[in-house]
C-alpha cells in the first residue's frame, strides 16, 4: 500500500497493511513451482517470475482483503503536488474528503505545505439522477473566486464517470469564463489500478507544457514525484538527488510533480534532460517527453550502493558533457565514504541477503537494494515481491532484467491468503521457518518483521536518505546496528501487538 | 458578512471542501461497531480507504474484525458485478465470522446492481448472515451513512422480547463524536449509569456483540451520544418498543451546566435524583481543587472572542462550558453538519445565554476560514484544519480538540462529565503556553 495513513488515522488496517499484500495465486503455478516446502509457492529468480506472471501461470491481482488506492487517489497524489492548484472533483464528498485527509493534511502537518483547498462538486442523489455537468461549471467559477488558483483540475470520480459528464469539454469551456488554466483528468476509482492514475496524470499535466521558448543549457527535470508539495516518500531521497545535480554544475528546472509551479511545468520543456527520483514512477512520463517532444531521459535504476548512485550521476552527467566534472564529484564522495564503504563490505560479504520489502518503503526499493548488496559481497534474496507488483511494475522490473539484475526469489504461501492479518502472522512464521535455511543470514525490511537473525531497520527515519552518498553511510550505520545487535531478544509487546498471542 | 447574530446553512455553494466524509464511510463506522464481524465493501477499491478509516476511527481490532473489498473494476460496472459480489460473499466462509455486512458504494448503486437480492440469494450457502447496507456516498454525509446503517442493524438485528428491563438503557451512535477518544466520552457515561444502578443493555454500535441486539428493545430507555446522528434510531425505538429517548432537547454532558442537567434528567427518570445531585456534587468539587491546585491561568480566558468549529456533537456543549465557565464570548460558530434536532438544542443554548454569535450550519473549510478571517476572533476551537487555515489570519490561539487529530492518545480521554473538563482544560492551558514556547535562542550557551 502506498502512503494513505490519514492524519485522522487507520490505525490498526494501516499497521497490519504495511506487512501484507498478498495475491491470488492460481494453483497450476504452486504446481509448476516444483513446490517442495510446503510453505514456499515460489522459488526461482525474478527472471522466472516475470514469465509466470507474463504467462498467466500466477494471477496478478490481490485478494478482496487487500486495496491498495484506486485510480483516483493515485491521480489526486499527482495533481496535488503542484502548488496554488484548486482541484475540483467532480463527486460526492467522501472521495474528496479522503484525500485531504489523506494527503492535503499531511502535507500540512509534516511538510512545511500552506494549506489549501480540496474542493469538489458534492454530487448528490438528485446529481446522479439528472447530470452534474451544470454543477461543475458553476463549481470552477465558484473555485476561481474562491480560491485564485494558477491551475483547476477536474478529476471525475465513480459518480461522474458513470453518468457520463463529459469533464473535458467542461473544462475546455469553462477556461473561457476563468482566468486560470482548467484541465480535467478521467480518473474515476474503478477505472484502473493505482498506477494507472499516476501515468494518466502526468500524461494530462504534458498538455500544459508550452513550445520551449528557448533550451535551457544544463537544466534537468526530476520525474515522479507525487503525493503533495515536497511528499515524495522521504524527502531526504530527493534532497540527495538535487545535491548531487548541482554538484556537477546542473540547475533543476522543475521537481515533477513535488512542490513544481505551473509556470515551471510550463517551461518544462526548455531543458535538456529528464532524469527521475525513481525510475519506476518517472519512465512513464520521461518515455513521453523524449517520444512527444524528442527531451532526452536518463535510464538509470534507483541510487543504492556507490555503483547505482555513479550509474545514476553519469546518466545525468554523460548526455550534458559533464563527465569530467562528475568523475570529479564521484572520486570525492566515494573517498568521503569509504570507511562506511569498507564497514558494508566487511558486514555484508559472504552473507546471504534477505530483502522484504513488500510495502514500504517500496518493492522496487528491495531490487535496488538487493543490487547494493551484491556490489557489498553479499548474496541477494528477494522475498514475497508479488506477482501483482510485477504486473504493476512491469516496465521497471524488464529495465532492471535488462540491467543484469536478475536477484533469487522466494514467494511463500502465507502473501496469498485472505485477510491480512492472517496473511501477515502467516508470513512472519513462514519467514522464520525461511530463515533457518540459511547459514549466514541477514534480513533487510521492516522492524515489524521478527526473524532471528541480524535485522537491518529500512523504515527507520533516521536512516534516510538511502540514495547517495549520505545513503551509503546511513546504510552503514543501519547494518552495524544490525549485526551489533543481532543477539538481543525483540519485545514481546511488539511481537503480540502485530500478531497476537500465536506462537508459531 | 460581519452581523452577529446570522444564522447560515450552506447548502448555496457549488464548489464544496468538505469536513465531512460520506455515507458509506458513516455506514462503515457504524457497522466496524459489531465484534467479529466482517464488513464487505461493494466497491471500487478506493472506497476501501473510507472503510480503513472508519476502522481506525472505531478502534476495531485487527485480529477479530474484517474487511473485504470486491475492487470493482470497468468491467464489473459496464456488466454487473453482481457475480464478483455472490464470489467474494463465499470466499468470507474462510474467516468463520458470525456476519457479514455489504455495503454498497456509489458504482454499483448507480448501474443497478441488487445488493439485496445477492444476499438474499446466497445465504443458504454460507454459515454465516449477510446483511446488505446500501449506502452509496451520494446518498448523503457521514452522518446520513450512519443513519442509514442504524436503521439496518436495528430492523435486521433487534428481536422483541416484549419484556422490559427495569431500569436499562441502551446508548446509539457514541462514534458520532469529533473526540478523537470518544470511547473515553463512551466509558464515563457508562460510568455515571453504572452508579445510578441503570443497567446498559446495548451500545450500537461499538464493541457490540451480536447477541447484545436482543437485550434493545427491552431497554426502557435510549441515549443518543451524538448531536449530529442517532436520532432516527432513537425514534425508530420508541415507535415499534416504547423505548423512551433521554436527555434529547439538551446538549451533552460538557461543563458544569450540562453535565448537572444531564445527570439531573437521568437522576429523576430513574429515581436516582439524590445520586445524580451527588455525582454533580462531588464532579464539581473535584474539578475546581484540581484547577485550584494546579494554578488554572484565567486572564487569557476572560471575556475573549472565540470560534467553534466543530461537529454539533462536541460544538454545542461547548458552548455553555467556554461562556459560563471559562468567561470566553462566543463569535462564530461553525457546525459540520445542520441536524434538525441540533439546531433547536443550539438555538436554545444561544438564548438562554443571551449570545448572538454568527452561526454556520453544515460549513465547509472554505466559508469557515472566510468568517474566521471576517471576525478574527482571538481563540479559535477546531481541528488541525483551522490550525493551518489561520496561518495568516493573525488569530493566536487554536486549541485542537476535534478531529482530524492525532489519534494516539494511549489512555482515551473523555470530554464529558468533570474529568473531562479538565482533560478540555489541559488541552487548553498547554496549547496557551505552548504558543509563548521558545522558538529560537538569544544567544548560545558555553557548555
Amino acid at each position: 500500500m502506498l502512503c494513505c495513513v490519514t492524519v485522522d488515522g487507520t490505525a490498526g488496517l494501516a499497521l497490519v497493511n504495511r506487512l501484507s499484500v498478498g495475491i491470488l495465486l492460481d494453483l497450476a503455478g504452486r504446481e509448476a513451482t516444483g513446490m517442495d516446502e510446503d510453505y514456499i509457492a515460489f522459488r526461482g529468480n525474478l527472471q522466472q517470475l516475470l514469465e509466470k506472471v507474463e504467462k498467466g501461470e500466477m494471477i496478478p491481482k490481490l485478494q478482496a482483503s487487500h486495496a491498495p488506492p484506486c485510480k483516483f487517489w493515485t491521480a489526486f497524489m499527482v495533481v496535488n503536488g503542484i502548488r496554488h492548484m484548486a482541484p475540483v472533483i467532480h463527486g460526492p464528498v467522501g472521495c474528496t474528503y479522503g484525500v485531504a485527509s489523506a494527503y492535503k493534511l499531511t502535507s500540512c502537518e509534516y511538510r512545511g505545505v500552506p494549506l489549501e483547498p480540496t474542493s469538489c462538486t458534492a454530487l448528490g442523489e438528485t446529481n446522479i439522477v439528472y447530470g452534474g455537468e451544470g454543477k461543475l461549471v458553476e463549481a470552477v467559477k465558484e473555485a476561481e473566486a474562491r480560491y485564485h488558483p494558477e491551475l483547476i483540475v477536474i478529476l471525475s470520480c465513480c459518480c461522474s464517470g458513470i453518468i457520463g459528464d463529459d469533464v473535458e469539454t467542461i473544462a475546455e469551456e469553462a477556461e473561457k469564463s476563468v482566468n486560470a488554466k482548467v484541465i480535467a483528468i478521467h480518473s474515476e476509482g474503478f477505472g484502473g489500478d493505482f498506477r494507472s492514475g499516476f501515468e494518466d496524470a502526468f500524461r494530462v499535466i504534458m498538455d500544459l507544457m508550452e513550445p520551449p521558448r528557448q533550451k535551457r543549457q544544463k537544466t534537468i527535470n526530476i520525474l515522479g514525484a507525487r503525493v503533495g508539495p515536497t511528499y515524495t516518500e522521504w524527502r531526504e531521497d530527493l534532497d540527495e538527488i538535487i545535491r548531487l545535480v548541482n554538484a556537477i554544475g546542473v540547475d533543476i528546472n522543475a521537481v515533477l510533480c513535488g512542490g513544481c509551479t505551473l509556470e515551471e511545468i510550463r517551461r518544462a520543456r526548455e531543458v535538456e534532460l529528464n532524469a527521475s527520483w525513481c525510475y519506476d514512477w518517472g519512465q512513464k512520463l520521461g518515455d513521453l517527453m523524449q517520444k512527444r517532444y524528442g527531451i532526452a531521459y536518463s535510464r538509470t535504476g534507483q541510487p543504492y550502493g556507490l555503483r547505482a548512485t555513479e550509474e545514476w550521476i553519469m546518466g545525468v552527467a554523460r548526455p550534458l558533457g559533464l563527465e569530467k566534472k562528475a568523475r570529479e564529484v564521484i572520486q570525492k564522495e566515494t573517498d568521503g565514504v569509504k570507511e562506511e564503504a569498507e564497514s558494508l563490505r566487511r558486514n555484508l560479504n559472504d552473507k546471504t541477503a534477505l530483502i522484504e520489502v513488500a510495502e514500504f518503503p517500496g518493492p522496487i526499493r528491495a531490487l535496488s537494494i538487493a543490487r547494493m548488496v551484491e556490489e557489498f559481497g553479499a548474496r541477494p534474496v528477494v522475498i514475497n515481491i508479488h506477482p501483482y507488483t510485477i504486473k504493476e511494475r512491469m516496465p521497471s522490473i524488464k529495465f532492471l532484467l535488462e540491467t543484469g539484475q536478475n536477484p533469487e526469489v522466494v514467494l511463500t504461501k502465507g502473501i496469498f491468503s485472505l485477510g491480512t492479518f492472517r496473511s501477515s502472522w502467516q508470513t512472519e512464521f513462514q519467514l522464520e521457518e525461511l530463515v533457518t535455511e540459511y547459514n549466514n543470514a541477514i534480513f533487510f525490511g521492516t522492524p515489524m518483521r521478527q526473524p532471528g537473525i541480524p535485522q537491518v531497520n529500512l523504515t527507520t527515519r533516521t536512516g534516510y536518505p538511502h540514495y547517495g552518498y549520505p545513503g551509503i553511510v546511513n546504510l552503514a550505520r543501519l547494518v552495524e546496528s544490525a549485526v551489533v545487535n543481532a543477539g538481543r531478544p525483540r519485545s514481546k509487546l511488539f511481537r503480540r501487538v502485530l500478531y497476537g498471542d500465536r506462537q508459531s | 458578512m460581519s452581523t452577529t447574530g446570522k444564522f447560515v446553512t450552506a447548502t448555496a455553494e457549488k464548489c464544496h471542501d468538505p469536513y465531512l466524509r460520506c455515507a458509506l464511510y458513516g455506514a462503515a463506522q457504524a457497522a466496524l461497531g459489531i465484534s467479529g464481524c466482517c464488513v464487505l465493501s461493494y466497491a471500487p477499491q478506493g472506497c476501501n480507504m473510507l472503510v480503513s478509516s472508519a476502522f481506525g476511527w472505531q478502534d476495531a481490532d485487527y485480529t477479530e474484525t474484517l474487511t473485504l473489498c470486491t475492487k470493482l473494476c470497468e468491467n464489473e460496472i459496464v456488466h454487473g458485478g453482481e457475480e464478483l459480489l455472490t464470489r467474494t460473499i463465499l470466499e468470507a466462509q474462510e474467516f468463520n465470522v458470525p456476519i457479514v455486512f455489504v455495503l454498497s458504494s456509489c458504482g454499483p448503486e448507480i448501474v443497478g446492481d441488487d445488493i439485496v437480492a445477492v444476499c438474499e440469494d446466497v445465504r443458504s450457502q454460507v454459515n454465516f448472515d449477510v446483511v446488505p447496507i446500501q449506502c452509496a456516498g451520494f446518498r448523503g454525509s457521514q452522518y446520513d451513512g450512519s443513519d442509514i446503517a442504524l436503521d439496518v442493524l436495528l430492523k435486521k438485528l433487534i428481536v422483541d422480547r416484549g419484556q422490559k428491563i427495569a431500569k436499562s438503557v441502551c446508548l446509539i451512535a457514541p462514534y458520532a463524536n469529533a473526540n478523537p477518544t470518544w470511547m473515553g466520552d463512551l466509558e464515563w457515561v457508562k460510568g455515571v449509569l453504572s452508579r445510578m444502578g441503570v443497567e446498559v443493555t446495548a451500545t450500537i454500535t461499538h464493541q457490540t456483540a451480536l447477541s447484545d441486539f436482543a437485550r434493545v428493545s427491552a431497554s426502557e430507555a435510549s441515549l443518543v451520544l451524538s448531536h449530529d446522528c442517532g436520532h432516527k434510531a432513537a425514534g425508530y425505538l420508541a415507535s415499534e418498543f416504547g423505548v423512551e429517548q433521554l436527555c434529547q432537547d439538551i446538549p451533552l454532558p460538557v461543563g458544569f451546566t450540562n453535565t448537572r442537567r444531564w445527570l439531573r434528567e437521568l437522576g429523576e427518570r430513574f429515581g436516582v435524583g439524590e445520586v445524580a445531585d451527588k455525582l454533580a456534587n462531588e464532579g464539581e468539587k473535584m474539578v475546581v481543587e484540581v484547577c485550584r491546585r494546579k494554578g488554572l491561568e484565567q486572564f487569557f480566558m476572560h471575556r475573549a472572542p472565540v470560534a467553534i468549529v466543530a461537529d454539533a456533537t462536541v460544538g454545542i456543549p461547548l458552548v455553555h462550558f467556554i461562556s459560563e465557565d471559562l468567561e470566553m464570548v462566543p463569535q462564530l460558530i461553525c457546525l459540520r453538519s445542520s441536524q434538525e434536532v441540533a439546531r433547536r438544542v443550539l438555538e436554545k443554548e444561544l438564548k438562554e445565554l443571551n449570545l448572538a454569535p454568527r452561526v454556520i450550519y453544515g460549513a465547509d473549510v472554505y466559508q469557515s476560514k472566510v468568517a474566521l478571517a471576517d471576525l478574527k476572533p482571538e481563540i479559535v476551537f477546531g481541528s488541525n484544519i483551522e490550525k493551518h487555515a489561520v496561518e495568516e489570519l493573525d488569530i493566536p490561539f487554536v486549541f485542537l480538540l476535534v478531529s482530524p487529530t492525532t489519534r494516539f492518545r494511549i489512555i482515551n480521554r473523555e470530554y464529558f462529565g468533570y474529568t473531562g473538563m479538565l482533560n478540555i482544560i489541559e488541552f487548553i492551558q498547554n496549547d496557551w503556553r505552548d504558543k509563548y514556547r521558545s522558538r529560537q535562542r538569544e544567544y548560545k550557551a558555553r557548555w
